[in-house]
């Protein structure tokens, strides 16, 4: 596995998302930095790869944004030539293809959510290695090593979408005030059938916790 | 004139270990420039006052030229640090001789103190590149110039600094005569002649040399004392 | 008559590697590489109400040497888009200039101008295929037909896209003007302001940049680059002349040799 080569920008980060009947939540914050300082302090770290297929990226900023572009191509012309959109697990195996034959120079860790009609709502996870895993709910980046607790603790299984918004708002609010890499605002995306809401919670608006 | 200091040691690492092992360094180069010239009953002194670490200004007037008490003139280069406790040490024994002998320190003394306290810490070194000016016993202008660990000489004019590479040159040329068919190389600069060069020196380092800049320091030793005079440089 | 065929075959295009393995070697024996022009610089790039504004300092430098006092960083890309550069001078150059061809063809060959974020696409492929090895910090403005655009672009290849961006080495205090002194929507006069304002934080602050402000507003139809924008840092008259006498410099012998015969006029 390849580490972030010498003044290359990377994003450590927060992301996370969930599964519920009917579709996801994706959570990240918007943090890009480079050593102590943020290149970017309202990054889009959910990606749009497909119509109802996003992405949340964490690394290197350079390695996962061409990684997800050649996703996205690859998916564009799947549309095309199957004459219907690709499902989730298409997308995320095209990840992992990409993720696992370069493993060794790339510094990418992918979470794949989406919406297909075949599944329903589905989140698949690639961290570094290339592995790739289905799981009903999965956090990713620097910052998610400090909720790891509050997640196994607080998640239920058949959760609504309203109560898989507040736990993904929750979640990510709590790992940007105790990770310094991850921070600015709370990004969402709600993905169902009906298509794609974005949401942004500013970083004066996050919800209430203990701040010291 | 070399410095043989703590570098040498990471000559001889491996060169993986070089890049990989970062070890605490204590010294720092805060760049600016300083250059002195010799005259038959004076001595001038310049040096610039920005203070920089890496590509910041940590000051854009740290003067790095110190009046001593015995009239003397001290320019420095290299670590400010070190340039101004080496100034703390150096006042302090001029004091206790004062007390001692009754007598304020001569340069030629001074010079030779300088010597001592710097090659008192040859195995750590002051990181400073220092000049010292004032006039000798029969009141011509007196320059010593030192490498860090003491090695002493006695010049006509001298650069050091960020930007010596520049300035060292033209003054060879314009002080010293060198290349110049015909020139006196022994002959001395009037006073307002070597100031000009002084002033051009600076304003011309301040171009090129990116640590050079801000204010410039100007000191005149002659035998009815010091004058100092401050002058603005390009703050870019 | 071979090895000079393939030789010139070799040399019509791409990046040539032969010296990589005999320089690994070198370096590991600690040979010193020489250094490559940096221009450790300021640019910046600022999106108003009806355009963009880019703005750079004008000074490269070869470690801390100034090479040039006012060297130009705000390169043509397309009749409708501008590039400032930053990082390796060499690397800038080429890049721009490569991708300015390919944009060129890409207009003829579609018909039409070319989009800003077709022009960021290619710049961040190129960036990315040599894996940071190509030391160029990009900030690329233009209008095209979907609006005014502005994209940050690392050596690496990652690309943001934000109202106000600075790259270089003065691009922290480059920032602090923009995050101080940034509104939606600012007029021309306010955008140029600004900009200039910004580089200028960097002239002065940052030891990599410095000399005078070179600016480009984009707007629909227009390009208006003004090079030397702001000039605050002109060269202090010299307090005397360095003119020596003919003959001063020394010399040992004298020779003449004929360099031209007369030509032969009578034919």
């Amino acid at each position: 596995m390849s580490k972030l080569k010498p003044g290359e920008i990377s994003m450590g980060t927060t992301i996370m998302a969930v599964e519920f009947d009917g579709g996801v939540v994706l959570g990240a914050d918007s943090r890009t930095s480079s050593g102590p300082y943020i290149v970017n302090r309202v990054t889009d770290k959910l990606t749009m790869v497909n119509e109802n297929i996003y992405c949340c990226r964490s690394g290197s900023a350079a390695d996962t944004q061409a990684v997800a572009d050649i996703v996205r191509y690859q998916l564009d012309q799947y549309t095309a030539q199957h004459g219907e959109p690709p499902t989730v697990k298409v997308a995320a195996s095209l990840f992992q293809e990409i993720c696992y034959q370069n493993r060794s120079q790339l510094m990418a860790g992918i979470i794949i959510a989406g919406w297909d009609k075949r599944e329903g709502g589905s989140v698949y996870d690639i961290p570094l290695g290339g592995s790739l895993h289905r799981e009903p709910f999965s956090l990713g980046g620097s910052g998610s090593t400090y909720v790891y607790g509050y997640c196994d603790k607080t998640f239920r299984r058949g959760m609504s979408k309203e109560e898989c918004i507040e736990f993904v708002k929750n979640t990510v609010s709590l790992a940007m005030t105790r990770d310094g890499s991850s921070g600015g605002v709370v990004r969402l995306a709600v993905i169902t059938k009906d298509g794609v809401e974005r949401h942004i919670i500013p970083g004066n608006q996050l919800p209430e916790q203990y701040t010291g | 004139m070399d410095f043989v200091g703590i570098q040498q040691e990471f000559a001889h690492a491996p060169a993986t270990e070089r890049h990989t092992h970062n070890r605490w360094e204590p010294y720092v180069d805060n760049g600016g420039t300083s250059l002195a010239i010799a005259g038959a009953d004076y001595v001038i002194v310049a040096s610039d006052a920005r203070q920089s670490n890496g590509f910041n200004i940590n000051s854009r007037y740290d003067p790095k030229a110190f009046h001593l008490s015995n009239n003397a003139i001290l320019a420095t280069a290299g670590y400010a640090a070190d340039a101004k406790r080496l100034v703390e040490v150096l006042e302090q024994n001029a004091q206790m001789y004062y007390h001692k002998h009754d007598r304020v320190m001569k340069t030629s003394a001074m010079a030779q103190m300088l010597s001592n306290t710097l090659y008192g810490r040859r195995f750590f070194p002051y990181y400073v590149f220092p000049i010292l000016a004032g006039l000798d016993n029969e009141g011509k202008g007196a320059l010593y110039c030192y490498d860090p660990v003491g090695n002493m000489e006695r010049v006509v004019y001298q650069s050091f600094g960020s930007a010596s590479a520049l300035v060292q040159p033209f003054l060879d040329n314009v002080v010293g005569f060198k290349n110049q068919r015909g020139a006196d190389p022994a002959r001395l600069l009037e006073r307002d002649q070597a100031l000009k060069i002084a002033v051009d020196a600076f304003t011309g380092a301040t171009e090129r040399d990116i640590y050079t800049g801000d204010w410039l320091d100007i000191f005149i030793v002659d035998r009815n004392g010091v004058t100092h005079e401050k002058r603005e440089l390009k703050h870019d | 008559m071979l090895a000079q065929a393939e030789h010139q075959q070799q040399s019509a295009a791409g990046f040539k590697f032969d010296n990589v393995k005999r320089n690994q070697l070198l370096t590991g024996k600690g040979f010193k590489q020489s250094t490559a022009t940096k221009t450790g610089t300021t640019i910046v790039g600022l999106i108003y109400k009806d355009g963009v504004v880019l703005g750079a300092d004008t000074r490269a430098t070869a470690d801390t040497i100034v090479a040039d006092k006012n060297c130009e960083k705000i390169h043509y890309l397309a009749p409708n888009m501008y590039c400032c550069g930053a990082g390796t001078a060499a690397d800038t150059e080429f890049t721009t200039n490569m991708v300015s061809s390919q944009i060129a063809l890409h207009s003829l060959n579609t018909g039409r101008e070319a989009r800003v974020a077709t022009a960021m696409t290619m710049l961040k492929h190129h960036l990315f295929r040599h894996q940071g090895y190509i030391g160029a910090a990009l900030v690329l403005g233009g209008y095209d037909i979907t609006g005014p655009h502005l994209y940050s672009i690392a050596p690496h290849g990652s690309t943001d896209k934000l109202p106000f961006v600075t790259m270089g080495s003065g691009s922290l205090a480059a920032m602090s003007m923009f995050e101080s002194r940034w509104r939606p929507n600012m007029s021309r006069d306010e955008a140029v302001e600004l900009v200039k304002d910004a580089i200028e934080a960097g002239i002065f602050n940052d030891l990599g940049s410095g000399s005078n402000v070179d600016i480009c507003i984009l707007t629909q139809g227009n390009v208006e680059y003004v090079r030397g924008y702001s000039r605050p840092n002109e060269r202090v008259e010299k307090e005397q002349s360095y003119r020596f006498p003919r003959g001063t410099t020394e010399f040992y012998v004298t020779k003449t040799t004929e360099t031209a015969t007369a030509m032969d006029t009578s034919a």
